[in-house]
């Protein structure tokens, strides 16, 4: 195709938009509403350009053979300044706005000539998502991902014309409705107004009261993607930085979620092995994704019986940091509070469970979003890029390869077919790497054989696919053995609290580390961490023994008719 | 009138001896063009979407000063049945709905029981309310169940309509029209008038496409107007006796040929009227878009200063600017004519805007 852009001719093969066709040809096109990973639906009106004469947003028309497309004149210029007073008086704050308008290369107003209309006050009725419709520009991108992507419709539009708002049904409190606290929503909020119920002033006053012993633990994910809230490129591995950030932040010990996960994996491949035996509640479904569960207790509560009754990594760890290490280090387990670094916002409401406790003692008391430690990290002025490399603490610091891929999609599904297959035959796996549990296809159903069962195996991310793969599951009961489910796309590593530069791309790189870094590992198998072992050998006694059930594992309920779903 | 025209489904009885290609021809023939204000061709709008799977019968009339689909739903209630029955047969549509807006709900049961003369599957389905689903595509979103907004086109109903199928929407004109096609006296430059405003007769009147303004004015008892609005969205012009009431000539004067002509005397203002207008707009926009949610909004408070003092000169420019802006960004025809009165307001009455500047 040849089109103009700006006097200019270029030939274009594929069929783009013309947003995308201007990018391809070095063109910047200011932009608000729209988002890489959504569709595009022209609401905001700023990339509006001239097509053979006429205005057209370029996000949502694509390019024909012969257009003429200008992107600046003094036409142009006019009526993005019309719109830029149109949107700037709805951002909260002014230096977002400012920001925005340098970001796009948008020409600075002055003044601005609109007053803010007023909104409904915020929402803090959950535990993980806060909702400020103050800041709210009625972009739609969280809507998208709500309905689209997830399924789950908790927010959507409301009312009309002029008073269009990003609404909840019936306008319920967010707790009330059927939200899962995924938290994809609040990776495309332009402007936070809807975000994660931030615990870092929690956190600075836990760090100064004396009488606490403050240890922090961090997701397998999170080495990967905190480089870019820094700068970084995506995919930069930095386990070392992040572990010195945080012993300067003033955390008593920096633990290994990923230690957690080699636990998980330990308790989990031992339960799947159990009910294989017993053909009972089958198929085992995983359940480290907190709002997987939130989703599964409020959508599809007959699959309860067949989640998986081990805790998530990070809750295995606390309650080991505080019945076995408290123990270890004569420390009264009363006195140590445990932060988790999450690329979640859904663990915000899964430590609060009451199924989390021991003897009334939550296992994590605090759990911070990847962006919220960024915040924190600058909080302290700590020049993250330049600073040394450290290691984690021990004991509980060491893990596998097993554990670290925890992080994809299919990370979970592979590390315990590992751990199933010694525990079937005496033998380790083979082929270690699993290529079929790995990729970005939301669906994926494999099968691989250990001894001499086949074992069906399934693997989704989304929650649209969860439904889909459920709906399946109420017909055809017998299909799959073991399904492993994760609420975001590609898993931990799309997190809803991940950096705000999660895109396809990023998380492709995000991935491709993940996999490097396991490669250097010592270990690949859960049962193979000599401190795994050891935990087991002094104190646990064994895999689903009563000791590990009660620190270990959980159950869930049916919450289809409860008002307050989660919050 | 010929939409008063009693039929007794004869029509229909001729049609059903005829293929689906020969009563496409037939209509296509005839010349006879979509009454919803798009002026196109209703044969090639059914070749086009041929074979179709539904066929939508658009009644959610909510243009102000448009009510001509009430007459006819009152008057000749028949005549859409059987109009229905001939355009299944030529496109194929397997169902049919007639959306009805929320105010004309009372015709619900009377459409039905004639529905029953035909055993075709047509539903009568009543809006809830809203002006935006007259627009073609809100009116698939709000038959689907979702919120009413429009879709972006391309692709097109005819393409990729209700749930996703090929779908013909005929305005409830259009459709009523159709069994006339087939009489010898068809004339295809008809059309139904909704008169109203600073008129002595309103109402709805059957007139010819391109009739002088003055002839227009005097069958209504209009002696004093200044000037006529089509609608909300289609503008408004100078009262000048010689202009034709055509599509290609209300076009070229910057309008939108609407068929709901409301008529303004000397004794009101034109800013006055904008102001109403804008105020509908501000309340029956879809929310959708920022520059006409945002944009009418703000036209709106602007227009509300002056019940109270004049606008000073930068106030004015923001209006100006909106006029032409807001239709830029928009995604559907509402809001590309959201301001078509406000920029003819400006052309042709300039003089009592200026008047109203500090």
């Amino acid at each position: 195709m040849k089109i103009t852009i700006n006097n200019k001719t270029y030939n274009i093969k594929k069929e783009l938009t013309i947003l995308e066709a201007c990018k391809l040809s070095g063109i910047k096109i200011p932009t608000l509403c729209y988002h890489p990973d959504l569709i595009p639906e022209g609401r905001c009106g700023i990339c509006a350009v001239l097509v053979n004469g006429k205005f057209m947003t370029s996000c949502n028309n694509k390019i024909k053979d012969g257009m003429n497309i200008v992107t600046t004149s003094k036409e142009i210029l006019e009526y993005r300044k019309s719109i830029i007073q149109l949107i700037g008086c709805n951002f909260e704050k002014e230096e977002e706005f400012r920001k925005w308008l340098q970001l796009e290369n948008l020409p600075d107003v002055k003044e601005l000539k609109f007053k803010p209309q007023k909104s409904e006050k915020i929402d803090n009725s959950c535990h993980d998502i806060v909702m400020d419709f103050e800041k709210c520009i009625q972009c739609g991108r969280c809507i998208q991902k709500c309905r689209n992507l997830q399924t789950v419709n908790a927010i959507s539009y409301s009312k009309r014309a002029n008073a269009t708002r990003v609404g909840k049904a019936l306008d319920k409190k967010l707790a009330y409705t059927d939200c899962v606290g995924c938290g994809q929503c609040t990776l495309v909020c332009p402007t936070g107004a809807i975000r994660e119920k931030e615990n870092i002033e929690d956190i600075k006053k836990i760090l100064k009261d004396k009488s606490k012993y403050v240890v922090v633990q961090t997701a397998p994910s999170v080495r990967v993607s905190l480089g870019e809230e820094f700068g970084m490129p995506a995919g930069t591995i930095v386990t070392r930085k992040m572990v010195s950030a945080l012993r300067k932040i003033g955390f008593k010990k920096v633990f290994d979620t990923d230690f957690g996960a080699d636990l998980t994996i330990i308790e989990e491949a031992t339960e799947l092995v159990e009910r294989l035996k017993k053909k009972k509640n089958l198929p085992l479904i995983t359940s480290c994704c907190p709002a997987w569960v939130n989703f599964a207790e409020t959508f599809y509560p007959e699959f309860i019986k067949n989640l998986s009754s081990c805790k998530s990594p990070h809750q295995m760890l606390g309650a080991i940091i505080k019945n076995y290490f408290a123990k270890e280090e004569k420390i009264d387990p009363k006195n140590i509070v445990v932060v988790s670094i999450m690329p979640c916002t859904a663990k915000k409401y899964e430590s609060c469970r009451k199924e989390m406790e021991v003897n009334n003692n939550k296992d994590v008391d605090y759990v911070l979003t990847i962006r919220e430690f960024a915040k924190l990290i600058k909080n302290f002025n700590i020049d993250f890029v330049n600073l040394k490399e450290e290691k984690f603490d021990n004991p509980l610091g060491e893990s596998s390869g097993a554990g670290a891929i925890f992080a994809a999609s299919g990370g979970v599904m592979e590390s315990a077919i590992r751990t199933a297959h010694f525990l079937l035959t005496n033998k380790e796996l083979k082929n270690i790497e699993f290529v079929e549990a790995r990729g970005s296809s939301g669906i994926k159903s494999t099968k691989v054989k250990i001894g001499n069962t086949v074992l069906r195996l399934g693997i989704i991310h989304t929650l649209k696919n969860a439904r889909t793969i459920l709906e399946e599951l109420k017909v055809h009961k017998n299909k799959y053995d073991f399904i492993e489910i994760m609420a975001c796309p590609s898993g931990c590593i799309g997190g809803g609290g991940q950096p705000k530069t999660t895109t396809g791309e990023t998380i492709k790189k995000r991935i491709a580390a993940i996999y490097k870094h396991e490669k250097t590992l010592k270990f690949r198998q859960s049962h193979n961490n000599p401190q795994i072992q050891k935990l087991y050998k002094e104190f646990l006694g064994s895999p689903a023994s009563k000791i590990s059930h009660k620190l270990l594992h959980t159950s869930y309920s049916d919450k289809s008719k409860c008002s307050i779903k989660h919050g | 009138m010929q939409i008063l025209t009693k039929n007794n489904f004869n029509s229909w009885k001729i049609a059903q001896n005829l293929t689906p290609k020969n009563i496409i021809k037939k209509v296509s023939d005839s010349g006879l063009r979509g009454r919803g204000g798009a002026n196109f061709l209703t044969g090639k709008k059914w070749e086009l979407s041929y074979p179709a799977q539904y066929l939508i019968v658009n009644s959610d009339e909510s243009e102000p000063g448009r009510f001509k689909d009430k007459f006819i739903l009152e008057k000749n209630p028949e005549l859409v049945i059987e109009g229905i029955a001939i355009a299944m047969r030529a496109t194929n549509a397997k169902t049919t709905y007639i959306y009805l807006r929320e105010e004309y709900k009372e015709y619900k049961k009377s459409l039905e029981k004639i529905v029953k003369k035909i055993n075709l599957n047509v539903s009568v389905i009543v809006g809830a309310g809203s002006y935006i689903c007259g627009e073609e595509t809100a009116i698939l979103n709000s038959l689907e169940g979702l919120r009413p907004e429009s879709r972006k086109k391309p692709p097109y109903p005819s393409e990729f309509g209700l749930f996703g199928k090929k779908t013909v929407i005929n305005n409830l004109e259009t459709i009523a029209r159709i069994p006339l096609v087939f009489s010898d006296s068809f004339d295809k430059d008809l059309l139904l008038f909704s008169i109203s405003g600073d008129v002595e007769k309103p109402g709805v009147y059957e007139l010819k496409e391109g009739i002088k303004l003055f002839e227009l004015l005097s069958l209504v008892g209009s002696h004093d107007s200044k000037a006529i609005f089509f609608g909300a969205s289609g503008g408004c012009i100078k009262t000048d006796k010689n202009i034709s009431l055509s599509y290609e000539n209300i076009n070229k004067m910057g309008g939108f040929f609407e068929t709901g002509i409301i008529v303004v005397d000397k004794s009101k203002s034109i800013p006055d009227m904008c102001r109403s207008i804008i105020q509908f707009f501000n309340e029956e926009n879809c929310g959708k878009c920022v520059p006409c949610r945002e944009g009418n909004f703000r036209l709106l408070q602007l227009f509300q200063v002056i019940l109270k003092r004049r606008w000073k000169k930068e106030e004015f420019e923001i209006i100006k600017n909106l006029a032409l802006h807001i239709p830029y960004g928009s995604q559907c025809a509402l809001g590309e004519s959201s301001t078509l009165h406000l920029q003819t307001a400006l052309k042709y009455f300039k003089n009592e805007f200026d008047s109203l500047i500090f």
